[in-house]
């Protein structure tokens, strides 16, 4: 059951969406678009992410707002269905049935024929590597077994855009890799996939797409890099490792761009701050090629997502 | 079509899955042993008072509301609280097509526990027992069949639409079975107008002969046990015809499934989530 459309900019709009529990808000006005390719949505635990993907699949209805996915309106259009699958964060199955079964009836959910639901569960568990394990009951299956079974009933219908709620939650190293494996190829194959998470460096090693939440509110979006471009109040922190470091220091005191030095010991190095991290690295080679000071190591705290998303969600 | 047939399918399954399904099976299997008992040990029991008392006292005022309350609420109550709705939402299969379907796939499972267990009932009471007043027993066993079916129908419906209403809705339900079904319509006034059991009573008091010959002459033990004043209006004049009593019910269990039906489409189905 293959489903295309035209190509879009944006595949998922929420557009000044709001969602409350009664006294409790889950999302607030919150617009954002999400592009075609992998997005990671990022956030703390109870930032919105889940709610937001319950919008996303039309589980939720906004209290405020408008939520659509390939230009359609999500809430009650089961038929939109078809173009979205969604690996869901609970841990919960048919445990009396195979990864088989389950896939299967998946599939025939989805509207498939039988022998069109036989191919694409067959395709399906193939993909995330359950083919030797398919005919033993769910209840038997390890963690890492239950999330590829999991993803493999949202791949099942070949949609074009994925939600993947925490799918690495609870898994081993191995499956880990082999999930994040999956999901890479997921967007090779040119699927839009939106995953979620609060493990950093989950979502970065997936994509450089981030979205940021925090207490229901979109934090920023774009890429990693993007980001922390965009936070002028708050300088780059560049870490140099030299031998001569207070000497070192001295001489980058005096620079115009620097704002503040950090003697760091355990390290044998100084952390710098500079609000124009692109001149100040111009500018190292020539430091370090000076006498006394010749640095071993240069790196930035900045560039990880951690350090920008503390940054961002104290603020 | 298919997604929905699928969803039947699956339904069906689960319903026919598990302890719940073999409980079920020993309770409806309970009149048929009753019956058996009473057969070999009651002497001057007739067959006919034997299926009065477990096809139209026991089997519609006890197992019929019972199979009701333990299947019908669970249909969305069960997915929902195991998490598994989740996947029936995210499929192409809109919330008011989830509910009636999930609805004919409890009616499917808890009629054929009726129709099935009915015939075993039937058999044990009149396997080699001839009763004069009784020529046709399988005919008689197919009508009672019918008949509850049409009750259990009407139950499933008011406690699936019952349990989008409430989470207690086994508390509501047995004191709607204890008190409506079981209280008021065994009483003589008009209360027992809104009560199920009273229209499938009615249905097979004309459709069925429940007349015994007694040493001091004929005895509806029917309109005994039910109330009703045939000295009075042996014609039961007062009461609904037939058709209007399958009509009622009928209609009743529509009006029913399609506001469950009404309210599943509008609902938001929470699923707890570990962050939560």
């Amino acid at each position: 059951m293959n489903s295309v459309a035209p190509p879009l900019s944006s595949v998922v709009v929420f557009h000044e969406v709001s969602k409350w529990y009664g006294n409790v808000i889950g999302v607030n006005k919150l617009s954002l678009r999400i592009p075609p390719g992998v997005t990671g949505l990022l956030g703390p635990n109870g930032a919105g992410k889940s709610t937001l993907l319950q919008l996303a699949t039309g589980q939720l209805r906004p209290s405020q707002g408008t939520v659509s996915v390939l230009d359609q309106r999500v809430w009650a259009n089961p038929g939109l269905n078809r173009f979205i699958g969604l690996c869901p964060e609970q841990d919960a199955f048919y445990e009396w049935m195979s990864g088989w079964d389950f896939i299967f009836t998946c599939a025939s959910l989805a509207g498939m024929k039988r022998p069109q639901a036989r191919e694409a569960a067959a395709k399906a568990i193939e993909s995330v590597g359950m083919t030797r394990h398919m005919n033993r009951a769910i209840g038997g299956y390890s963690k890492g077994m239950r999330q590829r079974t999991k993803m493999a009933q949202a791949l099942v219908h070949d949609p074009q855009v994925v939600f993947l709620d925490e799918p690495l939650t609870g898994t081993d190293p191995v499956a880990r890799r082999d999930l994040m494996e999956i999901i890479q190829r997921m967007g090779a194959a040119g699927k839009s996939v939106v995953v979620s998470s609060h493990v950093l460096h989950e979502v970065e090693s997936l994509t450089p797409n981030v979205v940021l939440l925090n207490h229901g509110r979109l934090v920023a979006e774009g890429n990693v890099r993007e980001i922390r471009d965009l936070i002028d109040k708050h300088p780059h922190r560049i870490v140099l490792v030299c031998r001569e470091y207070r000497k070192l220091a001295a001489k980058l005191v005096a620079w115009d761009d620097v704002e503040g030095i950090e003697i760091l010991p355990q390290r044998n190095g100084i952390l710098v701050e500079t609000r124009a991290p692109e001149v100040f690295y111009s500018r190292l080679p020539a430091i370090s090629n000076e006498a006394e000071t010749e640095i071993q190591e240069v790196y930035s705290d900045d560039d990880s997502l951690e350090a920008v998303f503390k940054y961002l969600v104290s603020r | 079509m298919r997604s929905l047939w699928a969803l039947y399918k699956l339904s069906i399954r689960q319903q026919m899955h598990g302890k719940r399904w073999l409980v079920m099976c020993l309770l409806f299997l309970l009149p048929a042993g009753l019956a058996m008992l009473v057969r070999s040990n009651a002497n001057g029991a007739r067959p006919l008072e034997i299926e009065f008392v477990f096809a139209f006292m026991f089997i519609p005022q006890g197992l019929l509301p019972l199979a009701a309350l333990v299947y019908a609420p669970g249909m969305i109550q069960d997915e929902q609280e195991e998490q598994t709705i989740t996947y029936l939402l995210i499929r192409p299969i809109s919330k008011a097509a989830l509910y009636i379907v999930k609805l004919l796939a409890t009616l499917t499972v808890v009629i054929f526990l009726t129709c099935v267990f009915t015939g075993v009932m039937y058999t044990v009471i009149y396997y080699n027992f001839a009763d004069p007043d009784v020529p046709h027993p399988a005919v008689r066993c197919l009508q009672a069949a019918a008949i509850n079916s049409l009750g259990v129908t009407a139950y499933c419906c008011l406690f699936g639409l019952m349990s989008l209403l409430t989470r207690r809705t086994l508390i509501v339900g047995v004191i709607y079975a204890a008190f409506f079904e079981g209280l008021l319509a065994n009483l003589p006034l008009s209360v027992r107008l809104i009560t199920v059991i009273y229209y499938t009573r009615i249905i097979a008091y004309r459709t069925m002969s429940f007349v015994v010959l007694r040493s001091w002459g004929e005895s509806n033990i029917a309109a005994d046990a039910w109330q009703l004043d045939i000295a009075r209006d042996p014609k039961l004049l007062e009461h609904p015809q037939v058709g209007t009593c399958i009509l009622v019910l009928t209609l009743a269990s529509l009006v029913l499934a399609v506001l469950g039906a009404v309210i599943c489409a509008k609902r938001e189905f929470h699923v707890k989530t570990p962050e939560k």
